[in-house]
């Protein structure tokens, strides 16, 4: 067995062992079901609101009637989605976090380095233990989401829709990993411990919570309950005609939102699961050809943050420790 | 000095002497700067969009910004408190809390004649001293953009007005170094106190209020309260979840501060239920075991 696969599978037994883990995974699977829960009752809240309402107008006399509120089962991932984007992040942060700190904590470090293991042997077989983790830890998710709707949400699911919850799972590894390998960088650079784990924190509050926030700020339909184009009775297209003459403001508000990688993951999963109302409902290689420039980006970020990994976690980083 | 003073000082000194806490300090301060200026471009530009569109004849409809409080400005800070104060406070909370675990100094501390709540709550003020200190700083800066802004210096009641919200932002703040303190003394490893800290805030500021309102993660990082769903089983969750949610009380009493126009003036209820979770939990903090103070880490 090479040193790489040896650290990989010792770091899965280590994972594995880790208490802490499984509360941790188990609270992000118990928020994810939470999520498709709250999402179901308020679907069926409207529904119910409806039926009221129908059942006025017929008191009423009244034959005109609005159309029901319908339901998109995959749309009930929303929640779940933005959770695995915001704290599925941050998680995954502790983890990558954790497989350099144990082994600096423990005093482990002159022991694993006084054997034959080669240079990347060390970042890569803990990020591949990492991503092993991972793995199971979305397959599990992805079973527990497709069991909700059904379940929960009493929907029923084609093979297209298992598709796209399968695709949105395979892009939330990929996501989850990028978090692992950033924290594994960042952790493996710094002499003191606590500070790798709070400049990565940093970086997740910037990345995942401010910056699209502020593009959602910045959004001018945003700036009145309901919408200011709503409140103003402007119809879509005299929108975008006047949103035209402020390019300049548009392009800036998009570029931040788009600097973010949380984001990317977001259109991408949204545009799957017929969240995002252009792609509800069309065949997966529309959605595919309108969004592949998120999965390109989600990937390069992804690589980019496992290279960065793999060639600063070096001996000589990892020895210069204060606690 | 008395045990309690001696405390608050040594904590501030460490906080002063930490580079972590300097990051979080700076990105906070340098966050609700930003938040003034982006509160002010957004703002020329919505103003702008009505322009146009009532040049083109497009709507007959007012203005929906005439009026405007100046601190509308100011509504974005809301937020940054909820995320990266929050996150720094439990941080410098947690930090405090296992300083003498990790190094095995407790025996040394414990051993003169200090009570365990005067240790705690010393080392709290030390911690309500330095938020003050970064909170205060912040708003005097707001205070001059939002001037700059406007073109005139904030009236007395603006200003009043921005002064509690700061102080209102505090309560907020110490509730979750109160937070980052009790997980710092119950945890086994500083990994592990900074994890369930940051799970205790990631619950308070989505779980709960998602529970009550159907609200969806991301629509909670908005700085308006999202407001309870109803029907179904939401108005009983919502009555029970509404006062746990600390985080969108918080929104609520700083819309009325912010004189936001969705808020309800004199509504403050909000206010109420922060520093009530601020008592409890300072309560609970106050009553901690000394044998909890003593236990070394296990990293």
């Amino acid at each position: 067995m090479s040193s790489t696969a040896t650290v990989a599978r010792r770091e899965l037994v280590a994972l594995r062992r880790d208490r802490l883990l499984v509360v941790l995974l188990g609270f992000l699977a118990a928020v994810t079901l939470v999520s498709v829960i709250v999402g179901a009752a308020a679907f069926r809240a409207q529904l119910e609101a409806y039926q009221l309402y129908v059942q006025q107008l017929e008191q009423s006399g009244s034959s005109t009637r609005a159309a029901a509120p319908r339901l998109f089962p995959l749309q009930l991932l929303r929640g779940s989605v933005e959770y695995v984007e915001i704290l599925g992040a941050l998680f995954a942060i502790v983890l990558g976090y954790g497989a350099v700190a144990t082994e600096k904590y423990r005093g482990t470090l002159p022991l694993l380095l006084s054997r034959p293991v080669g240079r990347f042997a060390l970042p890569l077989g803990k990020l591949a233990g990492i991503a092993g983790i991972w793995l199971a830890v979305v397959v599990a998710l992805t079973v527990l989401w497709t069991a909700a709707i059904v379940g929960i949400g009493s929907a029923s699911l084609g093979p297209a829709d298992l598709g796209r919850i399968l695709i949105v799972g395979a892009f939330s590894w990929l996501y989850l990993v990028f978090w692992s390998a950033l924290a594994v960088a960042l952790t493996a650079v710094t002499s003191r411990l606590s500070l790798g784990l709070i400049l990565a924190i940093v970086i997740w509050l910037t990345f995942v919570l401010i910056i699209p926030q502020l593009g959602d700020t910045m959004d001018p339909d945003n700036q009145v309950p309901g919408g200011l184009f709503k409140a103003l009775e402007i119809d879509s297209s005299s929108e975008a005609a006047v949103i035209a003459h402020f390019a300049t403001f548009e392009e800036l508000r998009n570029f931040l939102e788009s600097a973010s990688p949380t984001k990317h993951f977001e259109r991408l999963a949204f545009a799957f699961l017929g969240i995002d109302d252009d792609f509800n409902q069309k065949p997966i290689g529309v959605v595919w050809s309108g969004i592949w420039g998120y999965a390109v980006a989600i990937a390069a970020a992804g690589v980019a943050a496992v290279a960065a990994a793999a060639l600063v976690t070096t001996r000589s980083n990892l020895q210069r420790t204060r606690s | 000095m008395n045990a309690f003073a001696a405390s608050a000082r040594h904590e501030a000194l460490n906080i002063r002497r930490s580079r972590t806490a300097h990051i979080l300090l700076w990105v906070f301060v340098g966050m609700v700067l930003v938040s003034s200026l982006i509160g002010w471009i957004t703002n020329r530009t919505v103003t702008g969009v009505f322009d146009r569109i009532r040049a083109e004849g497009l709507t007959s409809q007012p203005n929906p910004f005439t009026g405007v409080s100046p601190l509308t400005y100011e509504r974005n800070t809301v937020i940054y408190v909820l995320l990266i104060g929050a996150l720094m406070a439990v941080v410098l909370g947690a930090q405090a809390s296992l300083r003498d675990r990790k190094s095995g100094t407790s025996a040394l501390v414990l051993s003169r004649p200090v009570g365990t709540a005067s240790r705690l709550l010393g080392q709290l003020a030390g911690i309500g001293a330095v938020l003050g200190v970064v909170l205060g700083g912040s708003v005097g800066a707001s205070w001059v953009v939002l001037g700059i802004i406007d073109a005139a210096p904030l009236g007395p009641e603006h200003t009043l007005r921005l002064l509690a919200f700061a102080a209102l932002s505090w309560v907020l703040l110490m509730a979750f170094a109160v937070l980052g303190m009790l997980t710092g003394l119950v945890s086994r490893s500083e990994t592990t106190a900074l994890l369930v800290s940051f799970v205790l805030w990631s619950a308070i500021a989505f779980v709960v209020p998602q529970l009550g309102t159907a609200a969806r993660p991301v629509t909670l990082l908005g700085p308006v309260p999202h407001p309870a769903a109803t029907g179904g089983w939401f108005d009983a969750v919502a009555a029970v979840t509404g006062p746990l949610a600390v985080t969108e009380q918080y929104k609520r009493a700083a819309g009325v501060l912010l004189q936001d126009r969705n808020a309800q003036a004199g509504d403050w209820t909000g206010a109420l239920v922060v520093a009530a979770a601020l008592l409890i939990l300072v309560l609970v903090l106050a009553v901690t075991p000394r044998r909890r103070l003593r236990r070394p880490l296990d990293e």
